[in-house]
């Protein structure tokens, strides 16, 4: 048997024929249920453009305020990164390095990750690092959590509310536009899709 | 006779990271198309989750019993656990948003801890019933585990916008240190969980 024409689901191991769904079609493996595949329209170019835009809004989600308080005649705006530096300043450096890396540092990487990849297979150039973009990309997945940082925002507003006026920045709307890039990012990018046109640029 | 489907016992490894099936001999230890190291199931995945697992244990007692945080208003200091600032928040009348951190910071990590100990039970007494319904414990766990961070970034987010000196202050505390250790050990213990072993047991 020739492995090259045939596939196994990552979860449960079945060995599977590989099925090659159409664009809205879905594959599930048979016996646990794990989705295999799910091809989306134009997956490279959409990727492509997605992770342009993601990475433009990166900067004035990052560099503007978010939420700005006013407080018995004190008033204070939040970046990302200052969240980071109060942290910092109460020593609690393992709490500061953990916010840093999943909210700024990691989806920073996802993005640029993402352009790299899908830059060089829209283009047709081959390159030797990107099996390993790739399989960073899909290890720090999970680790970019921006869309929990915007569910921490919200309850952070409500616990202020009844104490003090709020006011929100620019850089909240950029945040809220580059949850919906990351979003559609995700679900853009087919990996099966991209490992077989890596490993077609490779030969 | 389900254990013989599996690309294993028929003598393919998947790779990881790309998905491609590779003939299992002495000779091959990297992939062909990505270049990763094989191995057939995620090495030491029993061990290495076992070894997290009880780590985030230890460290969900003091997470919940020291204080999370302090809030300062005209010198008066009052420092909130977990709960505590759930009970806060109901007492404000703000029972939705209680839900949703009661929801995130207790109920989630307690799903988890226990989720991933019954997986762990599962794997090792090689339970036979419902491998489908397990694999699906798995996928929740796996999903749900990065929302625990919500308390961490809200906590991010107060402390830099609270700092108003005397009339007002938000001072994170050692709990939270403890909560974010346990939701990173949570994390990595379900990522180092191998859901075909659950699999591999089925006779």
């Amino acid at each position: 048997m020739n492995p090259t024409n045939l596939s196994a689901c990552p979860e449960c191991d079945l060995l599977l024929k590989p099925s090659s769904p159409v664009v809205g079609d879905k594959a599930h493996c048979p016996r646990c249920g794990y989705l295999l595949q799910r091809p989306r329209k134009q997956s490279v170019e959409r990727t492509f453009a997605l992770s342009i835009a993601g990475l433009i809004l990166m900067f004035p989600a990052n560099l503007m305020p978010l939420v700005g308080i006013k407080m018995l005649g004190g008033a204070k705006d939040g970046t990302l990164w200052s969240g980071v530096v109060a942290l910092f300043e109460e020593h609690l450096w393992g709490v500061a390095v953990l916010v840093f890396l999943s909210s700024i540092l990691f989806p920073l990487l996802n993005i640029i990750l993402s352009l790299l990849i899908s830059a060089h297979l829209y283009f047709n150039r081959p390159n030797r690092h990107l099996a390993h973009w790739m399989r960073w990309l899909q290890h720090m997945d999970e680790w970019a959590m921006l869309e929990v940082y915007m569910l921490g925002i919200i309850v952070a507003c409500v616990k202020l509310s009844a104490t003090s006026e709020l006011k929100f920045g620019f850089g909240l709307y950029a945040f809220v536009a580059l949850l919906i890039v990351t979003g559609m990012l995700a679900s853009s990018l087919d990996k099966v899709l991209f490992w077989r046109r890596i490993g077609q640029l490779r030969t | 006779m389900k254990a013989k489907k599996t690309a294993l016992a028929q003598g393919f490894i998947r790779c990881h990271d790309c998905g491609c099936l590779s003939k299992q001999t002495d000779k091959n230890s990297h992939c062909r198309l990505c270049g990763g190291r094989l191995h057939p199931r995620l090495t030491k995945s029993f061990q290495r989750s076992a070894a997290l697992l009880l780590s985030a244990f230890c460290l969900y007692i003091p997470a919940n019993i020291f204080p999370i945080m302090t809030v300062t208003r005209l010198g008066v200091g009052e420092p909130h656990t977990i709960i505590g600032g759930i009970i806060a928040l109901v007492n404000g009348n703000m029972a939705p948003i209680a839900m949703l951190v009661l929801v995130a910071s207790i109920l989630v990590p307690l799903l988890k801890l226990l989720g991933i100990g019954l997986l762990l039970l599962n794997v090792h007494y090689r339970w036979q019933a419902h491998a489908k319904k397990w694999t699906i414990l798995y996928r929740i766990i796996a999903f749900v585990g990065r929302w625990s961070m919500l308390d961490i970034f809200m906590i991010s987010i107060l402390v830099s916008l609270v700092d108003m000196g005397s009339v007002a202050q938000v001072i994170a505390g050692p709990a939270a240190t403890a909560f974010a250790a346990v939701v990173v050990l949570t994390m990595l213990a379900a990522k180092n969980f191998d859901p075909r072993l659950i699999w591999d047991n089925q006779r």
